[in-house]
């Protein structure tokens, strides 16, 4: 549904997305994950038209964003909470997005009531709490039904009730055939809610690929074996090419490759095993594997 | 790899059939997305407290500024003693117009100032991408907005320079001839109209809300003054062709700071008002589209 093509943004000398190319998927909830000044959200604006590529092309459905018709009805987008006029009330701004793309004025008072924020709607935005001004851009991004759907860090500010409650709209949006594509930093709540994720550093693509596949990827992914005989597997593995420690006396822990490698080896040399199970990596772990190298604005790890 | 290569087919065609559809129906889905962005843009102009209390200052200070200017020329005319002289009592409306219309032109520039400020621009770029279609819309709802606040605000201010013209003092000085009132009324809601576009292309060239004041100011008083009072020749001419002198040219004011009429036809002064607000925009636009939003 979205596709970028050798994306770049410039900034000076600065290259802010560099030479980006990837698809997302309709019925997939797609996790965007890169350290702080990776390109994630210069990434959304770019497939929005906010900004101008300096090469490449990002395309929605097959055309730029600036060529959709009531372009709300096919990409609803939260980039920044706080981006409503304070003065205006929850509702008068969006009843403003509806009018300007058609929308039926009865599709604003359902979307608040799916946020949760009907009581509040009459409030003057400037004095919603953050986590109340993100549910008002989730309205918002709601309000035209589209088939895309992007947030730039939508659980910032939201209290744990809140937090899950985004995981299980972004399940249930994806469920309905959409494409979502969502940036965070909280690892663990990416675990949960993403089917695919896409990390970048840098501005450059790092991984896109299936959630599963990033945290088998991980050095910390590995198959844990107890065995009387240790010495003998470990010597049978190493020959196979697998990376193998010792933990203990009857434990070993063997990396690159999966469990079922690691059994048929054992098996085939007859050796008895007590306990064999992969032990996984957690999505933290593993991104920052992958972005031990890109972190722009590190404290020093 | 067989549904994949389908896939890839297929989307060369589906984008080609969706491009030639809105090719053909571009003038129509164009001035469909105008009306409804304008919807948006009035929807937006009367839900926030700002521009009521631009209309309310305007009210106030088009009657305070009217009512002083008239009770002035009243009291001038009398100490003349010349025979016959009257005061209109729409006239010091007009006058009043170089200082009042700050007040609205901050209602002006808050509709696009105010979006830089919250970040909201970035939120009605992504509902009417054209960027074009959003100048344009706002100006949609800016101009009439000004007139209607010129000629309302004016309507007032003349029955309560009428008022005050009327006590014996004056002596029955002023007079209300019905032409010539609905003339300065509808001009001054034409010069506010004309002020606010301005104003916004000149938001939306320069999108920060002091700067923007600064530049409508400098544009709208501060140069014509400075220009008038060097004194030269060449600088009068040009101070006569800024906005402001080109405007009160254009309403048919009499009584103003150069001290005469206006020296050239009203005609030319709605050509200087269309040439500034139309170079406000069009700066304006070059901005809105080049940058990033």
């Amino acid at each position: 549904m979205i596709s970028l093509r050798g994306l770049t943004k410039r900034y000076g000398d600065r290259l802010a997305v560099d030479d980006l190319s990837l698809d997302l998927r309709p019925g997939t909830v797609t996790g965007f994950l890169g350290p702080n000044g990776a390109g994630k959200s210069t990434t959304m604006r770019l497939v929005l038209g906010l900004d101008r590529p300096s090469a490449g092309t990002a395309l929605v459905g097959g055309v730029p964003y600036q060529r959709l018709r009531n372009p709300l009805r096919t990409v609803g987008a939260l980039l920044d909470a706080r981006a409503v006029h304070p003065g205006r009330s929850g509702r008068a701004h969006l009843v403003a997005l509806a009018r300007s793309n058609g929308i039926a004025r009865r599709r604003v008072g359902e979307v608040l009531e799916t946020v949760g924020l009907a009581g509040a709607a009459g409030k003057r935005a400037g004095t919603l709490s953050l986590g109340m001004s993100q549910r008002l851009g989730i309205a918002a991004a709601l309000l035209g039904d589209p088939e895309v759907l992007m947030f730039d860090e939508p659980v910032n500010g939201l209290d744990p009730d809140g937090v899950r409650w985004v995981r299980g709209l972004m399940r249930s949006l994806a469920g309905e055939g959409r494409t979502v594509f969502v940036s965070s930093h909280l690892m663990s709540e990416m675990q949960l809610t993403a089917d695919h994720l896409v990390v970048i550093g840098r501005g450059r693509l790092i991984a896109d690929a299936p959630l599963a596949d990033v945290i088998a990827g991980s050095s910390l992914t590995a198959v844990l074996i107890r065995t009387p005989h240790a010495d003998a597997l470990a010597d049978r593995l190493r020959a196979a090419g697998i990376a193998v420690d010792r933990l203990g006396e009857n434990e070993l822990e063997a990396t690159g490759a999966p469990v079922e490698r690691v059994g048929d080896l054992a098996h085939e040399a007859g050796i008895r095993l007590h306990e064999l199970r992969t032990r996984q990596a957690s999505l933290e772990q593993a991104y920052q594997e992958l972005t031990a190298d890109s972190v722009e604005y590190g404290a020093g790890r | 790899m067989n549904g994949r290569t389908l896939g890839q087919a297929s989307e060369p065609s589906e984008a080609t059939a969706r491009t030639s559809g809105q090719e053909s129906g571009r003038p129509g889905a164009m001035a469909r997305a105008l009306w409804q962005a304008a919807g948006a843009e009035w929807a937006k102009v009367w839900s926030v407290r700002s521009t009521w209390w631009c209309l309310a200052c305007a009210l106030a200070l088009t009657v305070l500024t009217a009512v002083t200017l008239g009770g002035a020329a009243a009291t001038d005319a009398l100490r003349d003693g010349a025979a016959g002289v009257r005061v209109t009592a729409s006239e010091p409306v007009v006058s009043a117009t170089s200082f009042v219309q700050f007040a609205l032109v901050a209602l002006a520039m808050l509709t696009i100032t105010a979006e830089y400020a919250s970040g909201g621009i970035r939120v009605t770029l992504q509902a009417t991408p054209v960027r074009g279609v959003v100048l344009a819309a706002k100006a949609l709802v800016v101009a009439p907005v000004m007139f209607a606040a010129g000629v309302l605000s004016g309507a007032v201010a003349t029955a309560a320079v009428y008022l005050l013209l009327s006590i014996d003092v004056f002596g029955g000085l002023v007079a209300l001839p019905a032409a010539d009132v609905a003339f300065d009324l509808l001009g001054t809601g034409v010069y506010y109209a004309f002020a606010g576009v301005l104003t916004l292309g000149a938001g939306a060239a320069v999108r920060s809300a002091a700067g923007t004041l600064t530049v409508v100011f400098m544009l709208l008083m501060g140069l014509p003054l400075l220009l008038l009072m060097t004194g030269g020749q060449v600088a009068v001419d040009a101070s006569m062709r800024l906005p402001m002198f080109a405007g009160l040219a254009f309403m048919g004011s009499t009584g103003n700071l150069t001290g005469g009429p206006i020296p050239y036809p009203a005609g030319e002064g709605l050509a200087w008002l269309v040439a500034w607000t139309a170079a406000a925009l069009v700066a304006g636009l070059v901005v809105l589209r080049r940058r990033d939003a």
